[in-house]
């Protein structure tokens, strides 16, 4: 019987090629070995005047080709070549590429796809030019404590600067103008918000909780009732960390009490981000919680009718002065020939010049107290942004904390809108996931 | 019972011709040494890139399911651990129920329904087969994830299900279908069942056309009804695809991964969790590519023992 073998054959032949992708990225793998000490540098703040060329990979943009404008304006003898590749292809190629013959001199860093490029020796260790050019005191802090690690790149806010923001982020609440009339001023207020839109007929809340929007709640929540230095320790991977405590407990119960009360939609498990974002430029629902990215969007679609805040404190007298927020930023490779005027392009980033492009480019500045001259929406969250970040209030969110995070934050809240987790497993199994990978 | 014509026709291609090679011992002409290299060297391309690209990596990811690695730093033997870890996890025996629970959607109910469309199809309608065809196989022919999408879409609490739902009246059980906490799988599966089933029907509809007409005739003239001509002479006359079917779809159950990715990535709280998803998130995620090979491995094994047990129970019982 000769047709007996095809589908045999087919069924080992498609078995396999489930696996030709992992096996593909051995042999990418097994030519870098990574591992060898950078030779000595000799760090200066001065760049050469001899033309210069340097690569820098990338996936946001903007910012990233105006800077580059910017900077090499003002150094009409670098030429910085981009190479842009779109986000989700970003984060699986830029290991190799790092490791490769070709690494790019400056590079978007990725804590999460990129921080086994520490330990490797692939990145440059920053600490020299951050005392050179003083960068302590041009860059928020706390923008700087988590691209710092330990050589195992698993404890961060300690050891040595590994890449610098070129543009932060803020995590939010916008709101819809013509539902909303006055922004809550605290968390009770919030709520009772939610409801008059909900016997309105109005949906309360956006919620992507297929991707990260739901977690992102519960971490807005706990940024303004848990305890901040606990949280931090906890997602730099501090010995003795631990998510297990009764903030975050509440506000794991808040998820759940809300999604009864029906102020999160019933479908919001099965609504990505995007989703969720386009449900309310519609203009229908009262609030959504995502980062100021999503600004220029909204404000194309909803023009004036849409407001920014952060997450409500539980008491009035006292606003908030924690909220997440993360950053574009950029490393350099241990395989540039020219790390100096790679540093110098970092130097950039944090100068009033780019402050202005940083912020048209749709993030917060990193010169965070640049005349930015902003109204409307972006007025708003320049507005509220400022002080957190001058207070150095901005945490990184959840999934930082471990490798794996996202695959129990996400999966959990959706347990918890669906009542079918409690708050108590919701914590253990973070906390499991943390265990795991900072282990004791 | 009804033979297949085109078994009964099939000749015992080449096995004279072989046996007489074997046969021949060391005195073999070197004529005959020469087409056989030359046979070689036709296959060689094929062949070269068939051992490229699925045997030598099936083979590396073997490699490195006994490995830690973590994609950049020089791995580290680890011997049968990735395995052990594998199988205390309980997530790993959930997304294999899962993935079985979609033989159902994807496999099982394809098939039913491509024989149904088969029967209903086969010797009756003549003018415009091809439109029918193109419109049941077009599932197959869009990207999955493009699918996925669509779907998530038309499930979504103001999607077209719901309206269709709403519009006869059955308002009260509208609701976000992927997110409902013990109908996502189902929901999930029915979209397997979309795209499989038009794939069953074209590879029936290609099988039942070589079925002799004399059979239906003369199964006519005993007395048989349409049912009983589709029992007895359709589906044995399709036997062999639809065990193609069912491996075809098997596979496509047990490694799906792009529909469940775009469409629930394992939600709500892990209920769509399938094998495949779980792979891709220790590779990509956390970076194990160790731990993910390893899984990878189990699934494979898991998708020939299956595939194996279809093929067996699908058999021709008569040979």
């Amino acid at each position: 019987m000769p047709r007996m073998t095809r589908p045999a054959r087919r069924a080992a032949a498609v078995a396999l090629s489930v696996t030709t992708a992992f096996a593909l990225t051995s042999c990418a793998g097994a030519s870098s070995s990574g591992g060898g000490t950078a030779p000595k540098i000799e760090v200066s703040t001065t760049i050469p005047q001899d033309p210069v060329t340097l690569t820098l990979a990338y996936s946001n943009d903007p910012p990233t080709k105006t800077l580059i404008d910017g900077f090499t304006k003002k150094h009409p003898n670098v030429t910085i070549k981009p190479q842009m590749t779109p986000f989700n292809d970003y984060i699986k190629s830029i290991k190799l590429s790092m490791s490769s013959d070709s690494a790019p001199d400056i590079a978007q860093y990725n804590p999460g796809a990129m921080n086994s490029l520490v330990p490797a020796g692939l990145i440059l260790d920053l600490s020299p030019w951050s005392q050179a050019y003083g960068w302590s005191g041009k860059f928020p802090p706390a923008s700087l404590e988590v691209l710092s690690s330990d050589k195992s790149a698993k404890q961060f806010g300690t050891g040595s600067l590994y890449a610098v923001p070129g543009g932060l982020s803020v995590l939010g609440v916008f709101y819809n103008k013509k539902i909303v009339t006055e922004v809550p001023k605290t968390l009770a207020d919030f709520e009772t918000a939610m409801a008059k839109a909900k016997e309105a007929g109005r949906t309360p809340l956006s919620m992507g909780a297929l991707q990260v929007g739901g977690f992102q709640l519960w971490n807005a929540l706990l940024n303004v009732t848990g305890d901040v230095d606990a949280y931090r320790s906890w997602v730099y991977g501090k010995p003795g960390g631990t998510i297990v405590n009764p903030a975050a407990r509440q506000a794991a119960q808040t998820i759940t009490d809300w999604a009864k009360k029906g102020y999160i939609p019933s479908g919001a498990s099965a609504t990505s981000d995007p989703d969720a974002l386009a449900g309310f430029a519609k203009g229908d629902t009262a609030f959504v919680i995502t980062g100021n990215w999503a600004a220029q969007t909204l404000e194309t679609e909803m023009k004036d009718d849409v407001g920014f805040f952060l997450m409500p404190t539980p008491s009035a007298d006292k606003p908030a002065q924690v909220a997440s927020g993360a950053s574009v930023a950029y490393a350099i490779s241990a395989k540039s020939k020219h790390p100096n005027v790679a540093a110098a392009f970092l130097d950039y980033l944090s100068s009033p010049e780019a402050a202005k492009i940083e912020f048209d480019g749709g993030f917060m500045p990193v010169d965070t107290k640049a005349e930015l001259g902003a109204t409307g929406l972006r007025g708003d969250i320049a507005k509220v942004f400022a002080p957190v970040a001058q207070g150095n209030g901005i945490v990184p969110f959840p999934d930082y904390a471990s490798p794996g995070m996202i695959d129990k934050l996400t999966p959990g809240i959706q347990g918890l809108i669906n009542s079918k987790m409690t708050p108590d497993a919701f914590l253990t199994s973070l906390q499991e996931s943390w265990e795991a990978h900072h282990g004791s | 019972m009804a033979r297949e014509p085109s078994t009964a026709v099939s000749p015992p291609r080449a096995a004279p011709a072989r046996g007489a090679e074997t046969a021949g011992g060391p005195a073999r002409p070197p004529r005959r040494l020469g087409r056989r290299a030359r046979g070689w060297l036709y296959v060689l391309p094929a062949l070269a890139v068939y051992l490229g690209f699925a045997i030598w990596p099936a083979l590396n990811t073997l490699r490195l399911s006994l490995l830690t690695w973590d994609g950049i730093l020089p791995p580290v033997w680890a011997g049968l651990s990735n395995y052990v870890k594998i199988f205390q996890d309980e997530a790993l025996y959930e997304a294999i129920l899962h993935s079985l629970a979609l033989i159902v959607f994807f496999s099982v109910i394809p098939i039913g329904v491509g024989l149904l469309m088969t029967a209903l199809l086969m010797g009756k309608v003549r003018r415009g087969m091809t439109f029918f065809r193109i419109v049941f196989f077009l599932p197959q022919v869009l990207p999955l994830v493009a699918v996925g999408i669509t779907w998530r879409w038309l499930y979504s609490e103001n999607g077209a299900v719901n309206q269709l739902l709403d519009a006869i009246g059955l308002a009260s059980v509208t609701r976000a279908w992927l997110g409902d906490y013990g109908l996502a799988l189902i929901a999930l599966g029915l979209i397997g069942t979309w795209v499989m089933s038009g794939l069953c029907m074209m590879l029936f509809l290609a099988g039942a056309q070589k079925i002799d007409p004399s059979l239906y005739e003369a199964a006519r003239l005993d007395g048989a009804g349409a049912l009983r001509q589709f029992r007895h002479v359709t589906v044995p006359g399709v036997r062999r695809e639809i065990t193609v079917a069912g491996v075809i779809t098997t596979i496509a159950a047990l490694a799906s991964f792009d529909l469940v990715f775009v469409t629930t990535n394992g939600g709500p709280a892990g209920q769509t969790n399938v094998p495949g998803l779980l792979v891709y998130r220790l590779a990509f995620n956390e970076g194990d590519i160790g731990g993910a090979s390893a899984l990878a491995v189990v699934l494979t094994v898991i998708v020939i023992a299956v595939v194996s047990a279809v093929r067996y129970f699908t058999r021709d019982e008569e040979r």
